[in-house]
């Protein structure tokens, strides 16, 4: 198409993501031999020899608010047009909220499996893509998915938090600790809450209780690891709540959709018992950067070695505390005296610490779902299956696994291609400017129906307010370096009566605590720096605050956001 | 089927595909051979798709030489001279293609396809042609369908904005999961030939009109003896006086063919990058579809144009005798 060919022009594409083998089923511009390198880097020199003339710009950070340095005022003001290929709707509300500020074109798809979906985001013209959105797709609630599952994918989503749980954000605290041991107490400190708590807890029982140093350590851990989970948790929460328990209105407590579970019996005779086992110790080896000896893939030899572990006994305890209220969403349990447990909790911390050779580190382990060889699927699989076992859920191979707790897309290099050419066919449109919203195509399709249903784009929502209207699209420019009530001033005269002003997540005055009064004569930008403690980028002059505003009838007002200028 | 299972490699590179077509259908796709005639943008397009799909073998043919107009459209010949010096536009496209996947064979056929037996189609599971003539779309469909075995035909052409798929798949069995069921469908379709000798006047009132547009200058690029394409905007008293004779013929209303669509036709010969990438996209699924088994045929034209943006399925065949 010569995009971005002319010497004045510039293609900057940006992505994290190296290549693996599974994307060359459609990403043709990378070969095998690219296997292991940075997508964007790659891509960049297979276009530039498919077009010499091409000017291009290849970056590896994500785009969202921790890459702002980079992706700052100026580099976006400079831009023409965004094309996103995004793989998650949270980034590609971020970049919407972006092209919003900046008043630029988005070109977005998607694709899955057959099917493909292209919307454009065109200034003042159309809808912006955070306007509409697709019903979110429903995650299993808190307690579901801890105490209460009824289907594979609760145990897989379980089962995937545990992995991440014990062999990622553990280890990466226990360095974080280690690294910076006064610091880290002092923030602790200052935290003083549940989870300051836990943490502290999990850090401490990785350094002693239940620290490794040799592969034996692992086995134990594993087969710990398999009774907690499998056997005394279970105890616990049918003690908890007996299979004839009742709720508080008389109706049985383990009603559909709850599944009443039973516990494991641990056995070196059951295959994927010992499975289980081996992919737990492996991993758990490598955090402490143990090595793994032979004899571990030795069904009999790892048998003999698990047998030699003690299991403590278990009894299920009264008065614990088990949450069922599915609008929770932390398991965390808070407590007057968190401040002194953790004083405690750091004590001992420091007593392990002095213990441990110097220099001492764990290995994170990230959760790498395409290499066959890590274990990382087969821990994965194992701890749903065995959860599946304890509610009777029927269990699922590794492939199906894979599939559910990778989050994998299903992708195919035609609607790929589809999407692409629909979306420059739009670009066409957008570069020769001056085109109605009437002209412009949003598609989705279908090719294995095959199905084509191509729309104009919807236009942006219209607010009025006496004599002013607006979209999602405009802003209100306030020069002059107004104090607080000057801009309350300015937007009454407007006939809108402003009861609250923030800037970001900061409140900057409401009309509902007293002590905002001492405000109204500062400077907007003065406030602002004195709440937001040094928030203010140094290359800007304005600042954006959202005001909340009644008209006279006590009618709320969504107004666009407002750049004060200093 | 013989249960011949997937290689690692293969289970590794199309795992994604595999998720949405099945471990079945990639098998079916990894014995498949498809005949290529005709190396312009689009046909590149879809050749890159089912070669990234994993089809057993890719033949192509097309002994014209590399010239500007196909570095344009055509992503598979780089614009270096060296790579493409003395080589027709099937060996550049053949090396390139090589490259998306190793693990499909892909080859060059020289010589006149309208001299081809019918032996020699046999080898081949689905025929694509573009940049074809009437005559010689006629005579390949011909042969293709006197096989016993079912060889795909597939026609494809994409003239400036606008782009064109005809598919046959003769009498074509497949089944399908509705719900919890296996459901048996049976389609027949019609030549290419029988296709378009559907009075116009039997067609639907809506038909698209890049249909009758497309017949149009078919008709004139054969009575005049054209290499498809070879047109300009000097043909376009020719063609009116010729849409005319048609309508007439046909008892319909000339403004069912709009000048302004026969002038785009007439001018555009050359592709757009992004109609190739649509077209290609479609036609490949299109193909792998036909090969797995898995999923709706097209029935039996696509037509799409850039101008509208629409993408329109017309199912053209004789009406079945009332009984």
């Amino acid at each position: 198409m010569g995009v971005s060919c002319g010497s004045q022009g510039k293609l900057t594409i940006t992505d994290d993501d190296v290549i693996e083998k599974s994307n060359l089923s459609r990403q043709f511009l990378f070969r095998d031999w690219n296997i292991g390198q940075a997508k964007s880097t790659v891509a960049a020199s297979a276009a530039v020899s498919i077009n010499p003339q091409l000017k291009i710009e290849a970056l590896q950070n994500r785009v969202g608010p921790e890459t702002e340095c980079v992706f700052h005022d100026d580099f976006w003001e400079n831009l023409t047009v965004v094309i996103s290929a995004l793989d998650n709707v949270n980034a590609r509300l971020y970049v919407d909220q972006r092209c919003l500020y900046f008043q630029k074109p988005l070109l977005e798809s998607g694709t899955l499996g057959a099917k493909c979906n292209t919307q454009m985001v065109i200034p003042h013209l159309t809808e912006n893509y955070g306007a509409s959105r697709d019903p979110t797709e429903k995650q299993a609630p808190m307690c579901t998915v801890h105490s209460f599952p009824h289907n594979i994918d609760h145990c897989l989503t379980w089962a995937r938090s545990e992995f991440e749980g014990l062999l990622e954000k553990t280890p990466a605290e226990v360095n974080a600790y280690l690294s910076n041991p006064s610091e880290y107490a002092t923030a602790m400190r200052n935290a003083a809450d549940a989870q300051a708590k836990d943490n502290l807890e999990r850090i401490l029982q990785c350094l002693e209780q239940e620290k490794c140093e040799t592969f034996q350590d692992c086995v134990t851990w594993a087969r710990l690891r398999f009774e907690d989970y499998f056997v005394n948790r279970v105890k616990q929460l049918t003690f908890t709540f007996p299979e004839d328990a009742t709720t508080s209105t008389g109706a049985p407590f383990w009603s559909a959709p709850k599944r009443f579970p039973r516990p494991l019996q641990f056995s070196t005779t059951d295959p994927s018992h010992l499975q289980f086992i081996m992919a737990a110790s492996i991993l758990r080896a490598e955090t402490f950067g143990i090595p793994v000896p032979d004899w571990v893939k030795n069904t009999k030899m790892l048998a003999k070695a698990v047998e030699k572990v003690i299991v403590p006994d278990f009894q299920p305890k009264e008065g614990v505390k088990i949450e069922t209220d599915e609008k929770a969403t932390s398991l965390s349990t808070g407590s007057v005296d968190d401040a002194a447990v953790i004083n405690e909790l750091l004590f001992k911390l420091e007593r392990c610490r002095n213990n441990l050779p110097s220099g001492f580190r764990m290995k994170p382990i990230q959760f790498e779902k395409d290499d066959d060889t890590n274990y990382h699927m087969d821990l994965i699989a194992g701890l749903a299956n065995m959860r599946a076992r304890n509610y009777s859920i029927p269990e699922v191979d590794k492939l199906k696994a894979k599939f559910i707790a990778g989050r994998i897309i299903p992708a195919i290099a035609t609607s790929t291609a589809m999407a692409t050419g629909l979306v420059c066919l739009e670009l066409y449109k957008v570069l020769d400017g001056a085109h109605k919203v009437e002209d412009y195509r949003n598609t989705f399709a279908n090719l294995a129906l095959p199905l084509f249903s191509m729309a104009e784009p919807v236009p942006p929502k219209v607010m009025k307010h006496r004599d002013m209207s607006w979209t999602v699209w405009d802003r209100w420019i306030l020069r002059g370096n107004p104090t607080v009530r000057e801009l309350i001033q300015w937007l009454k005269d407007k006939g809108l009566n402003a009861y609250s002003i923030s800037y970001g997540s900061c409140l900057l005055f409401s009309n509902m605590f007293p002590r905002h009064k001492e405000r109204l004569d500062k400077k907007v930008v003065d406030v602002a720096r004195e709440i937001a403690k040094g928030d203010l980028p140094p290359y800007r002059s304005h600042l954006d605050v959202v005001v909340a505003c009644e008209d006279d009838e006590d009618n709320d007002i969504n107004i666009p956001q407002i750049s004060v200028y200093y | 089927m013989n249960g011949e299972e997937l290689t690692e490699q293969e289970t590794a590179l199309y795992d994604r595909q595999i998720r949405v077509w099945g471990a079945d259908a990639q098998r079916r796709l990894s014995k498949s051979h498809i005949l290529v005639y005709g190396m312009k943008g689009t046909v590149a397009e879809f050749c890159k798709n089912i070669v990234l799909a994993g089809v057993g073998s890719v033949t192509l043919v097309d002994d014209r030489e590399v010239t500007e107009e196909a570095l344009s459209a055509n992503f598979l010949i780089l614009p270096d001279e060296n790579l493409y010096h003395g080589k027709t536009l099937a060996e550049v496209c053949c090396d390139s293609l090589k490259e998306f996947n190793p693990m499909v064979h892909v080859s060059v056929e020289k010589g006149d396809i309208s001299t081809f037996g019918v032996e020699f189609f046999g080898k081949f599971d689905a025929v694509v042609v573009s940049c074809c003539s009437l005559a010689k779309k006629k005579l390949i469909n011909q042969k293709c369908r006197k096989l016993p075995k079912r060889v795909a035909f597939y026609t494809v052409d994409c003239r400036g904005s606008c782009g064109e798929i005809f598919v046959d798949l003769k009498d074509y069995k497949y089944s399908k999961k509705k719900l919890e069921e296996t459901v048996e469908c049976q389609l027949e379709f019609p030549s290419f030939e029988d296709t378009i000798s559907v009075p116009w006047k039997a067609l639907p009132k809506r038909v698209s009109k890049l249909y009758l547009a497309m017949r149009v200058i078919e008709q004139f690029e054969d009575a005049e003896g054209r290499n498809p394409g070879e047109t300009s905007i000097a043909d376009l008293p020719g063609v009116l006086k010729l849409r005319k004779e048609l309508c007439e013929t046909n008892s319909v209303n000339e403004s069912q063919i709009p000048d302004a669509l026969l002038e785009r036709l007439l001018i555009g010969t050359s592709e757009y990058p992004p109609v190739c990438a649509i077209i290609g996209g479609i036609l490949g699924q299109e193909v792998i579809k036909a090969i797995s088994g898995k999923g709706d045929p097209l029935k039996n034209f696509f037509f799409f144009d850039a101008m509208d943006g629409k993408g329109l399925i017309e199912d053209i065949s004789e009406p079945k005798p009332v009984s």
